[in-house]
C-alpha cells in the first residue's frame, strides 16, 4: 500500500508542482499572487475538452492548442488586468487578481454550464489506461509516465529557461530590480508578459492532465487546486522555481500518506499542517534562504 | 447639484418600488404562489433538473384543470447550489415574500436543516421531496414534511436486504461524504450491517469536490472488500467507480438515493456498471398512476423518470390537495398537512401512500435500480 500510495501522492504533487511554479514565477517578476491562476488551470481543461468534442481533434493536438490557449489568456491577464496597475499599490493589484479569479469562474459557468462534465470518451489514446511497469505490486499505466515525463520534462526545461536563454537572464534582471532592467534596456512589459505566459501554458497543462486523468471537470475546479498549489508555493518558499516544484511534490505525497496513515476525513487539513509546520520552522519556505539569491540567480 | 442628483435617485427608486409593489400585488390576488428550491445550477444541478421537470408537469396539470378553486399556480425558483449558506438565503427569501404560501424542499438534507429554522421562525410549510437525513423532522419543529423515506429506513435496507441477499456479499468498504446525509446513511447502514452480520472492511471519508480519490480508495482495497458503498451524491460516485476501476477492482458498487441520476453514468462511463442504488420509486415497479405518470413525464421531458421527479410530482400534488381545503394561508396549510396522519386521510400519487407521522415523516418501500450496459434498469 505503501507504494501505491507513494505513486498517487507523486502523480497529484506533480500537477501540484506545474501549477505551483506558475504562482511563484509571477511573483518573482511583479511580487503578485495571481488569484486568477486556478482559473487557467481550469480554463485548459475546458479548451482542451472543447476542441476534442467539438473539434474533433485528437488528444495531442487538442493538448497543445490549449496550451497556448491558456499562454494567451495568461497574457491577457496580464495587459488587461494587471499592467494598469503597475504602479498601484500591490493591494489594489492582489484584489483585482481575485476578481478575475471570480469574473473567469463565472464566464466558463455561463459558456459551458455549471455542472461536471467527463472527458470526452475514447479520446485519451487507449494505450493510456494499459500498464507500462509493475514494481512491488504497484501497477503503473502509460498515463502515470507520461504524468510523471511531463513533471520532470517541466522542471528541467524551466531551469534551462531560467538559467541559459536571454529571456531568462531577462526575467532574473525584472525580478531583481524592474528599474535598472529597463535602464539596461530589457522591455519589462514584455518580459512580465511572457511571464504569464509561461505560467498559464504550465497551469493549463496541468488542467487538461488533472481532467483527462481523473476524468472531470467543472468550473469552480481551479479553485481547491489553486489554493493547493498556492499552498505548495508557500510552503517552497515563494518566488523561488525548485521550491515550488519541491513543495507541490511534498504536499502531494503528504496528502496521500497522510489520507492513507492517519484520517481521510481531515485529508486537506494534513496537507495544510505540513505547510504550516514548515513555515513555523522555517518561515521563507523550505528554499526560504535562497529566496534571495533565487532573486538574483532567477 | 448634490441635492438634485439625490432627489433624482430617490426618485427613481420610488418609482422601481411601486411598479414592484404592484406587480406582486396584482400578481398575488389571483395566483397561488409555491416556492421550489433546490440546486439549478452547481455540480448538482442534474438532481434540480430532474425536480423541476416533475412539478412543472404537474404545475401543467394542475393549471390546464382549471387551478385551484379557479386560482391558477406559480412556482417560484430558489436555487440553493445544495450548499448550506445558500439555502438560508433561499429561505430568507421564501420567508419574507408575503405572496409565497407553501415551500417544495429542500433537496440535499444539509440544505434543508439550514434552511428550517428559518421557515419555523417565518411559519412556512414545507415539503421535501427528498431530504432523507432522519434528524430533519426534530429541526422542522411541526413545520417539516417529506414524502421521501428517511436514511435510518434506507440505510438499514441496504445492509439487510440489498447486500446480503441480492448481492450476495458479506464485506464491504464504506467511503463517505462528509456531510448530513451521507453520514447518516453511513450511521444507519453500519448498525444495520451489525444485525445482519455484513463485515465492514473499512470506512473512509471525502470531502465534496474532491476529484482525486486515489488516496482513500488504495486505502479501502487493501482490505479485501467485495462490494464498496458510494455512500454521497452522483458527480462524486462516479469519479470513485472510475478511479476504483482502475486500482482494479471489479465487484459491485452499490449506493443510495444519490447515486440515482443520469449524470453518474453520463460522467463514469463503463466504470459505472455493475452498480446497485435503492430509490424510493421505480416506474417499473409503480402502479397503474404510475405507469401513466411515467408515459407522460418520458413525453414532455423526453427521458425516462427518475425517483426525484416522482417524488417533486407527488410533492405539488400533496399541496394542491391541502390548498383546495384549506386556502392558501401558511398556517392553515401546514395544519391541512399534519392532519394527513392515517392512510385514510393520506394523499395517492403516483408513488404510492402517503401520509406523516408526527414528526412529518413517511413510510415508503425501497426499490433497488442498476447499472447495466450504461443503463439505469430495475434489479430485482
Amino acid at each position: 500500500m505503501f507504494l501505491q500510495q507513494l505513486v498517487n501522492g507523486l502523480i497529484i504533487g506533480g500537477i501540484y508542482a506545474m501549477i505551483a511554479v506558475g504562482y511563484t514565477m509571477i511573483y518573482g517578476v511583479v511580487q503578485l499572487i495571481n488569484f486568477a491562476h486556478g482559473e487557467i488551470y481550469m480554463l485548459g481543461a475546458f479548451f482542451a475538452v472543447t476542441f476534442i468534442s467539438f473539434l474533433g481533434l485528437p488528444f495531442y493536438v487538442a493538448f497543445l492548442l490549449a496550451m497556448i490557449c491558456c499562454a494567451i489568456c495568461g497574457m491577457l491577464l496580464d495587459v488587461v488586468a494587471y499592467r494598469p496597475l503597475r504602479n498601484s499599490p500591490r493591494l489594489a493589484a492582489l484584489i483585482t487578481a481575485i476578481g478575475m479569479s471570480i469574473f473567469l469562474q463565472n464566464l466558463a459557468m455561463i459558456i459551458w454550464g455549471s455542472r461536471p462534465k467527463p472527458f470526452p470518451h475514447g479520446a485519451v489514446p487507449a494505450y493510456f489506461e494499459k500498464t507500462a511497469v509493475t514494481f512491488g505490486g504497484v501497477n503503473l499505466s502509460w498515463f502515470h509516465l507520461f504524468i510523471f515525463g511531463l513533471t520532470m520534462a517541466m522542471m528541467i526545461g524551466l531551469n534551462l529557461i531560467i538559467k541559459k536563454t536571454r529571456w531568462g537572464k531577462a526575467m532574473r534582471a525584472v525580478a531583481q530590480n524592474k528599474t535598472m532592467a529597463a535602464l539596461a534596456g530589457i522591455n519589462v512589459n514584455r518580459v512580465i508578459t511572457y511571464t504569464f505566459a509561461l505560467a498559464g501554458a504550465l497551469g493549463g497543462m496541468a488542467g487538461i492532465l488533472v481532467s483527462a486523468y481523473y476524468n472531470s471537470l467543472y468550473p469552480t475546479m481551479g479553485y481547491v487546486a489553486g489554493v493547493k498549489a498556492f499552498a505548495a508555493a508557500v510552503l517552497g518558499g515563494i518566488g523561488s522555481v525548485p521550491g515550488a516544484m519541491l513543495g507541490g511534490v511534498v504536499l502531494g505525497v503528504a496528502e496521500a500518506l497522510g489520507a492513507g496513515y492517519l484520517s481521510s476525513l481531515y485529508r486537506d487539513g494534513i496537507s495544510y499542517a505540513v505547510m504550516i509546520i514548515v513555515i513555523i520552522f522555517i518561515p521563507a519556505g523550505l528554499f526560504g534562504k535562497l529566496i534571495k539569491e533565487t532573486k538574483k540567480s532567477m | 447639484m448634490k441635492n438634485k442628483r439625490n432627489f433624482l435617485i430617490i426618485g427613481l427608486a420610488l418609482c422601481f418600488a411601486i411598479i414592484f409593489g404592484m406587480t406582486t400585488t396584482v400578481m398575488a390576488a389571483d395566483t397561488i404562489r409555491i416556492g421550489v428550491a433546490s440546486p439549478f445550477t452547481g455540480d448538482l444541478a442534474g438532481y434540480g433538473d430532474n425536480i423541476k421537470a416533475g412539478v412543472s408537469l404537474k404545475l401543467k396539470e394542475i393549471n390546464d384543470a382549471g387551478g385551484i378553486n379557479g386560482k391558477k399556480v406559480e412556482l417560484v425558483w430558489g436555487d440553493d447550489l445544495c450548499a448550506p449558506k445558500e439555502a438560508g438565503t433561499v429561505a430568507s427569501k421564501f420567508a419574507a415574500d408575503k405572496s409565497i404560501v407553501a415551500v417544495i424542499g429542500h433537496l440535499c438534507s444539509s440544505a434543508t436543516l439550514a434552511a428550517m429554522p428559518i421557515y419555523v421562525r417565518a411559519g412556512m410549510p414545507t415539503i421535501s421531496p427528498t431530504s432523507t437525513n432522519p434528524t430533519i423532522g426534530d429541526v422542522g419543529k411541526g413545520w417539516f414534511f417529506r414524502n421521501c423515506y428517511t436514511d435510518d429506513f434506507q440505510g438499514k435496507y441496504l445492509a439487510k436486504e440489498v447486500v446480503p441477499k441480492l448481492l450476495g456479499k458479506k464485506k464491504v468498504a464504506i467511503f463517505y461524504e462528509n456531510n448530513d446525509y451521507a453520514i447518516g446513511l453511513k450511521d444507519s447502514f453500519v448498525a444495520g450491517a451489525k444485525e445482519s452480520g455484513l463485515e465492514v472492511t473499512g470506512a473512509e471519508a471525502y470531502v465534496a469536490k474532491t476529484t482525486d480519490f486515489t488516496p482513500q480508495l488504495t486505502k479501502l482495497l487493501t482490505a479485501k472488500p467485495e462490494a464498496i458503498f458510494l455512500c454521497g451524491y452522483h458527480p462524486e460516485g462516479a469519479l470513485i467507480a472510475g478511479q476504483a476501476r482502475k486500482l482494479g477492482f471489479d465487484g459491485p458498487l452499490f449506493g443510495a438515493d444519490g447515486i440515482d441520476n443520469a449524470d453518474y453514468i453520463k460522467i463514469g462511463g463503463e466504470a459505472t456498471n455493475n452498480t446497485y442504488c435503492t430509490v424510493p420509486f421505480l416506474a417499473e415497479s409503480a402502479g397503474p398512476a404510475g405507469q401513466a405518470f411515467a408515459k407522460s413525464f418520458q413525453e414532455t421531458a423526453g427521458r425516462d423518470v427518475d425517483w426525484m421527479s416522482a417524488n417533486a410530482y407527488d410533492c405539488l400534488g400533496i399541496l394542491a390537495d391541502v390548498i383546495a381545503k384549506t386556502g392558501p394561508d401558511r398556517k392553515k396549510i401546514r395544519d391541512g398537512l399534519a392532519a394527513m396522519n392515517s392512510e385514510a386521510t393520506g394523499y395517492k400519487g403516483v408513488t404510492g401512500m402517503t401520509f406523516f407521522n408526527e414528526k412529518g415523516d413517511c413510510a415508503k418501500p425501497a426499490f433497488v435500480k442498476m447499472v447495466k450496459d450504461g443503463k439505469f434498469v430495475p434489479a430485482q
